[in-house]
């Protein structure tokens, strides 16, 4: 299986003390498969059995983990696995140019996530009133009458698509707002939006390591900024999100 | 996440990291297909796709509302359509034992369906 492609030569002093020390799934050793000089890290898994629970996938991260500690790498989806070291090599030979191109986008740079949650259920409450006053001088505008059942359906389905709306444009405007802090740090960053009800941005940010205590600074600012909002700043992580190859 | 990982955070830990399992609890949102279940479990899949794509109209119908673009007349026919969609829709998610969560599929990191 593989874990991670570093940049790095099999013969790397360093990397064969980091290796000496960890044992991968089914406690075998570790074991490093080089093309020029980029190396995959690798270890033996059983052909059948292999258990692919939550244990093995965080026992796969801190190794990727204590790797990235010591060198520039590219994390590989957990059970990747290829028959042989030969396959490895020649997948590196084929994939040279573009894994070299990764190792140089995230060289000497950071993954850091923020989760940014809030209360919807406040914030609807908010956006509900100025909906339904809004439906209000709208209703008896343009009908002038008595509303029917389907009306006042199609009116109570509206406020919802307005609450809906207006957090929608809550959100992308604090989007905004981060990704112009951001410029100053000069951050590539990813962003995805409610991805549940509480969990309203998912933020994703790849920077130059020394750049770390300014991007803590920025989220403090924004928390003073928002104080409604919560914030969960994590890191430092390899560059999971960053990392752009279609092995062939 | 190892508490190492968290580099700042404010609010209540325990109650975000509550928020943050529900989202990757993908178990009932799974399609289970066996012999046993092959109706319900097809019900399911179907049923969520009508709910998708009525959510969708309901939502497009709701933007040419908010837009003034329809007739009073329009929005008294189209309020019976979306009512009637909607009780239908009820009634099959009662006839086939599923709720509303059932039908909102968990996409893992893309977060949920609906």
């Amino acid at each position: 299986m593989i874990y991670s492609i570093i940049k790095a030569s099999e013969e790397h002093a360093q990397l064969i003390a980091v290796l000496s020390g960890m044992h991968g799934i089914s406690n075998a050793d570790f074991l490093a498969v080089s093309y020029d000089d980029i190396t995959a890290v690798v270890c033996d898994v059983p052909k059948v059995g292999m258990v692919t629970d939550r244990s093995a996938t965080m026992d796969y991260a801190s190794v990727v983990d204590s790797l990235f500690k010591d060198f520039t790498l590219l994390p590989v989806r957990f059970g990747s696995v290829m028959e042989s070291d030969d396959e490895i090599r020649k997948m590196l030979q084929k994939n040279y140019k573009e894994i070299k191109n990764n190792l140089l986008k995230v060289e000497g740079k950071l993954e850091f996530g923020l989760k940014v949650f809030c209360d919807t259920l406040k914030l609807q409450a908010r956006f509900e009133d100025n909906s339904k006053a809004e439906i209000n001088v709208a209703a008896t505008t343009v009908s002038g009458q008595n509303n029917s059942i389907f009306k006042d359906y199609v009116n109570k389905k509206l406020i919802e698509y307005r609450i809906e709306e207006s957090l929608l444009s809550y959100v992308n405007s604090l989007i905004q707002k981060i990704s112009d802090c951001c410029t100053g740090i000069k951050a590539i960053s990813k962003f995805k939006k409610m991805l549940s009800p509480t969990n309203i941005i998912d933020a994703l940010f790849l920077i130059d390591k020394e750049m770390t205590n300014q991007l803590i600074r920025l989220v403090k600012d924004l928390k003073t900024r928002y104080p409604d909002l919560n914030f969960i700043l994590t890191g430092p992580w390899p560059p999971y999100n960053f990392v752009d190859i279609t092995i062939s | 996440m190892s508490e190492n990982k968290i580099l700042f955070s404010t609010g209540n830990l325990e109650g975000l990291a509550k928020d943050i399992g529900k989202m990757t609890d993908t178990e009932g949102s799974k399609l289970k297909l066996s012999p046993d279940n092959a109706d319900s479990g097809l019900a399911k899949l179907v049923l969520t796709l009508i709910e998708l794509i009525r959510k969708l109209v309901e939502k497009q119908a709701m933007r040419r509302v908010d837009g003034g673009s329809l007739t009073d007349e329009e929005i008294e026919r189209l309020g019976e359509t979306l009512m009637k969609l909607e009780m239908k829709m009820e009634e099959l998610k009662k006839h086939f034992n599923l709720t509303d969560r059932d039908l909102n599929i968990n996409l893992g990191p893309l977060g949920d369906l609906m």
